[in-house]
């Protein structure tokens, strides 16, 4: 899988200023017109009483730099775009299989009961592409998102990745390299799904060399 | 059950980088585009999209947004305002939500006259002639047969809500309810008296914050949320006193279950130690405090032994936050909070905290309590008239010891239209308010709404408060109206002005209130009262202020930005003693402790539990349960219980339960949690909706409202809450 596409968009996220106000998945759904009862994105939580603190974690599709939904895909329908590194769907292309909505590890993607087309988290390409950023981004009260592009050395996250201890979440079985960094030390990172090719076959460790 | 977590880590590298928001520090980085699209509002954006200033109304923040309009005329979506300081560049999942709200297919759409039993659902669509025609006839022989003041008023918080009050007036009622009794007017009440005026919290320089019942991180005020996260990524600590972990608990510093009730002992046991220890600003306290020693022999019964004895907190963590408090002085604070409408000594226990604050000397300093200030804007002034038949005082009158006029108490004047004292009112105008889901003890509003001869309700959709009215008159959303300009504070940080254009046109036969009162009043010889337009009304507003004028127009909000310290300087406090009374000078000949005293908090009968209310952050009580959005976030409330509680009822997690006060019952599923103390239940407000209008939540859960006894702070006539005691029981299991 190429990495070297003209930009390299990325998010970092700092749960320890998430509250769980789920202004993100609001922004999220209207913005994208994600049907009733599915989201894009989401907030999942760890700690709680036992004397920790809580952290509420956001979390969308990781738009991965080797991303196994573009592997799993049959018609080549979900691609990896060369100008920004953005994972997304070509509608027309789609057959609605589903293979990648259980292909992805972190459970990103869902297949749209009206056009029974697989669906997920792009960045917000069509505000990109106005040079708005996403609309996750711009509406979180605390700014616990920060979008950006990795090879601008000058912008706020590749800052970030030098500056700051940053994870990923990554499934121990398949590391699609996420594209979503998380602050070191206020991550849930126990929550990706184990991700299964059609007849619920578990992805094999090798699943790479064949992409 | 307290328990310590660690400090959090001081990133401020992180900070500087993210450029999250810091004092008066303009939003950079993400506005490029914007800033691009404020030399001219409209500005089309390559999809044909259209861009428009406006401020948010899902909640009581005003915050800035700005509505993206497509080629059709329908608004896309709302993005929020990144020049607008106070809600420091961001929107909410309210506030996201908000065009569900504006589309949404429950709203009113018709003048509806009720036709069966009143809350039976039965209406006749009728014209706006005929409503209006109605509205003034009742308004007029209702008001000729028992005063004016016989019609009483209330109004929600809202943009128009100012012409509800001036038609009042005019017409000649002064029985007129803002939605605050059920609310903050106990926390405004000893603010007020202890400092004059309601201080500004500034939370984002403070270093040291308890806070006590409050819910910050879920009920969102802005900017004070976003700015503790600010305040303790530069190293401040949270300290969150809560019977429940809220998601605020779960991100302090430090948590402690306190007892319900017993705050007022916390802070008691505080006072003690900062005065015995010489912890407080002596000579802030001795040049600006009146009756200090008065407080330090008052004190002295109350020791942290005496207090972890009451709040169920150690007495060495009562000393040891007192300390810490007083080492962090004065950017220390104890948050006044916003909703104190929970015990029968409200104002006292917040006089309290408004203690503590003067003796830390954080008055007037940065990261305390700060001067408030808001930009005057002007007025069309008007004459009322005067009639000389209506009673000498409001119907709620002598019933708190110290009510604000200007806000009424709905809990007395209830008390006072059910048993028609000291005169009887028969009419009531409600708009934007839902009494029937925020006041306490539904079934005696119910109870008062059948004494009445007529009710006629403006709102946007069929609230429960509507449901029980006898006319029904449909109002725009806020994205469809021409509003009056809001001057408004934003925090210690900054202070503004907004106005609302309509950004889609008033959507099927709705009529915004100021038509509505301008109609009505025109029918009753009223009518040079409201001879102008909104237009002529801002214009008014504005006449002196170009510069705000203009910035509204280019950046949808004028920002003044920094409240500084120091600014009171020099000047005399608003109370007898023109210093901060510590001991109330007005207070003894009330009938008021001058000081306060602790007085234990009800015990609860064997088998019950004190219920708590509030509320989280995709919630605005019952305005918003009902959005189809929102709607999905939290489809309908439970019942928060211990898991040792449940064990000795039977519950798990899932079953559906009854809980029952003497006054009302209602049934949801319970939520078995150890986030809550075992002798108190909890359950967000906004839920068991009466209206079939609401489809979403009509019948979901319980409310709030059906189950609470309508007991009142003595003091200011605030609904108390959380005095109520109510028995679980099993319903049903859970569905496996």
């Amino acid at each position: 899988m190429q990495t070297d596409t003209d930009k390299r968009y990325a998010i970092v996220i700092d749960t320890f200023k998430c509250f769980d106000c789920k202004a993100c998945m609001v922004a999220c759904k209207v913005e994208n017109n994600v049907p009733d009862g599915y989201w894009r994105n989401w907030v999942r939580h760890t700690g709680g009483l036992q004397g920790k603190r809580t952290h509420f974690q956001p979390g969308q599709c990781m738009q991965c730099e080797s991303p196994s939904c573009v592997a799993a895909c049959p018609v080549d329908a979900t691609y990896k775009r060369e100008t920004d590194g953005l994972v997304v769907i070509d509608p027309d292309k789609c057959i609605g299989c589903a293979n990648c909505v259980s292909a992805c590890p972190y459970g990103a993607r869902y297949r749209n009961p009206t056009t029974r087309l697989a669906d997920k988290c792009d960045f917000c390409m069509h505000r990109l592409k106005r040079g708005e950023i996403p609309a996750c981004v711009e509406t979180c009260p605390t700014q616990a998102r920060t979008f950006g592009d990795l090879n601008d050395p000058e912008s706020k996250v590749s800052q970030l990745l030098q500056s700051e201890k940053l994870v990923q979440i990554v499934n121990p079985m398949v590391n699609t390299k996420p594209m979503i960094y998380y602050v070191k030390g206020t991550e849930p990172a126990d929550w990706t799904v184990q991700p299964t090719l059609p007849g619920n076959v578990h992805m094999p460790l090798d699943f790479w060399s064949k992409s | 059950m307290a328990s310590k977590i660690n400090s959090p880590i001081s990133r401020r590298n992180f900070m500087k980088i993210s450029g999250a928001a810091a004092a008066g520090a303009a939003l950079g980085g993400r506005s490029q585009v914007l800033h691009a699209m404020a030399a001219d509002k409209a500005a089309q954006l390559s999809d044909g999209e259209r861009k428009i200033f406006s401020a948010c109304d899902m909640c009581f923040n005003k915050c800035g947004i700005i509505a993206r309009v497509d080629k059709s005329g329908n608004i896309r979506k709302l993005d929020p305002n990144p020049n607008y300081l106070k809600s420091r560049g961001m929107l909410c999942a309210r506030g996201n939500a908000g065009v569900a709200q504006l589309y949404d297919p429950d709203r009113l759409k018709h003048p509806l006259l009720r036709q069966g039993e009143r809350g039976e659902g039965k209406w006749r669509q009728i014209s706006w002639d005929e409503a209006l025609d109605l509205a003034a006839e009742k308004l007029k022989t209702i008001g000729e047969k028992y005063t004016r003041c016989g019609f009483m008023f209330m109004a929600g918080t809202d943009l128009q809500s100012t012409f509800v009050h001036r038609f009042a007036e005019v017409y000649g009622s002064y029985n007129v309810l803002s939605h605050e009794s059920n609310c903050l007017i106990s926390r405004n009440r000893a603010f007020l008296d202890t400092f004059g005026i309601v201080p500004i919290p500034d939370t984002l320089n403070c270093k040291y914050i308890i806070m006590p019942g409050a819910n910050r991180f879920e009920a969102l005020v802005t900017p004070d949320s976003m700015d503790i996260v600010t305040a303790m990524q530069n190293g401040a600590k949270l300290v969150v006193l809560d019977p429940r972990y809220t998601k605020t608990a779960a991100l302090a510093s430090e948590w402690h279950a306190i007892r319900p009730g017993t705050d007022m002992a916390f802070f008691l046991a505080v006072m003690h130690v900062l005065i015995n220890e010489k912890l407080y600003d002596e000579k802030f306290v001795a040049e600006m405090t009146f009756g200090f020693e008065k407080l330090r022999d008052h004190v002295q019964q109350y020791s942290p032994q005496w207090a972890e004895q009451e709040c169920e907190i150690a007495a060495n963590d009562i000393v040891r936050m007192a300390r810490e408090l007083a080492a962090a002085a004065p950017a220390a604070m104890v948050y006044p909070g916003r909703r104190s409408s929970d015990y029968e000594d409200s104002t006292q226990i917040r006089r309290s905290y408004a203690i503590v604050n003067a003796l830390l000397g954080n008055w007037d300093r940065t990261g305390g309590m700060m001067l408030p200030h808001k930009i005057k804007v002007g007025t069309i002034p008007y004459d009322a008239p005067f009639y000389d038949n209506n009673p000498d005082d409001r119907v709620d009158a002598e019933r708190a010891k110290m009510m604000f006029d200007e806000e009424g108490s709905f809990k007395h004047t209830r008390d006072a239209v059910i048993e028609g004292k000291p005169y009887p009112i028969k009419g009531w105008f409600t708009y934007k308010t839902n009494p029937m889901q925020t006041g306490a003890n539904r079934n005696k509003t119910i109870e008062m709404i059948n004494k009445l001869d007529f009710m006629i309700t403006v709102d946007i959709t069929m609230s429960d408060t509507a449901w029980m009215a006898d006319l029904v008159l449909p109002a725009p959303s806020y994205l469809e109206r021409e509003d009056p300009v809001s001057s408004f504070q934003g925090s210690s940080a900054c202070s503004g002005v907004t106005i609302r254009n309509p950004i889609v046109p008033a959507m099927y036969e709705s009529r915004p209130l100021f038509d509505i009162v301008k109609a009505l009043a025109q029918r009753l010889e009223l009518g040079e009262y409201f001879d102008f337009t909104i237009k002529d009304y801002r214009a008014a507003q504005l006449k002196k202020l170009p510069e705000v004028a203009a910035a509204i127009e280019k950046e949808g909000v004028y920002n003044e930005p920094g409240v500084e310290p120091g600014r009171h300087k020099g000047k005399p406090f608003r109370t007898v003693s023109q210093k901060i009374e510590l001991f109330n000078q007005r207070y003894p000949d009330k009938g008021i402790d001058p000081m306060p005293v602790y007085r234990a908090p009800k015990k609860a009968p064997s088998g019950h539990f004190r219920l708590v209310v509030g509320r989280n952050a995709y919630i605005t009580q019952s305005s918003s349960t009902n959005n189809v959005i929102l709607h999905q976030l939290q489809p309908e409330n439970s019942l928060w219980i211990h898991p040792k509680a449940a064990r000795q009822l039977g519950i798990s997690y899932g079953d559906r339960v009854e809980v029952a006060s003497p006054v009302g019952k209602g049934q949801l599923a319970a939520r078995v949690t150890d986030e809550i103390r075992s002798d108190t239940v909890y359950m967000d407000s906004g839920f068991g909706a009466l209206s079939k209008g609401l489809s979403n939540v009509y019948g979901k859960g319980a409310s709030n409202a059906e189950i609470i006894e309508d007991y009142a702070d003595e003091v200011s006539g605030n609904m108390a809450m959380h005095e109520t005691f109510v028995t679980v029981k099993k319903i049903q299991a859970a569905r496996s």
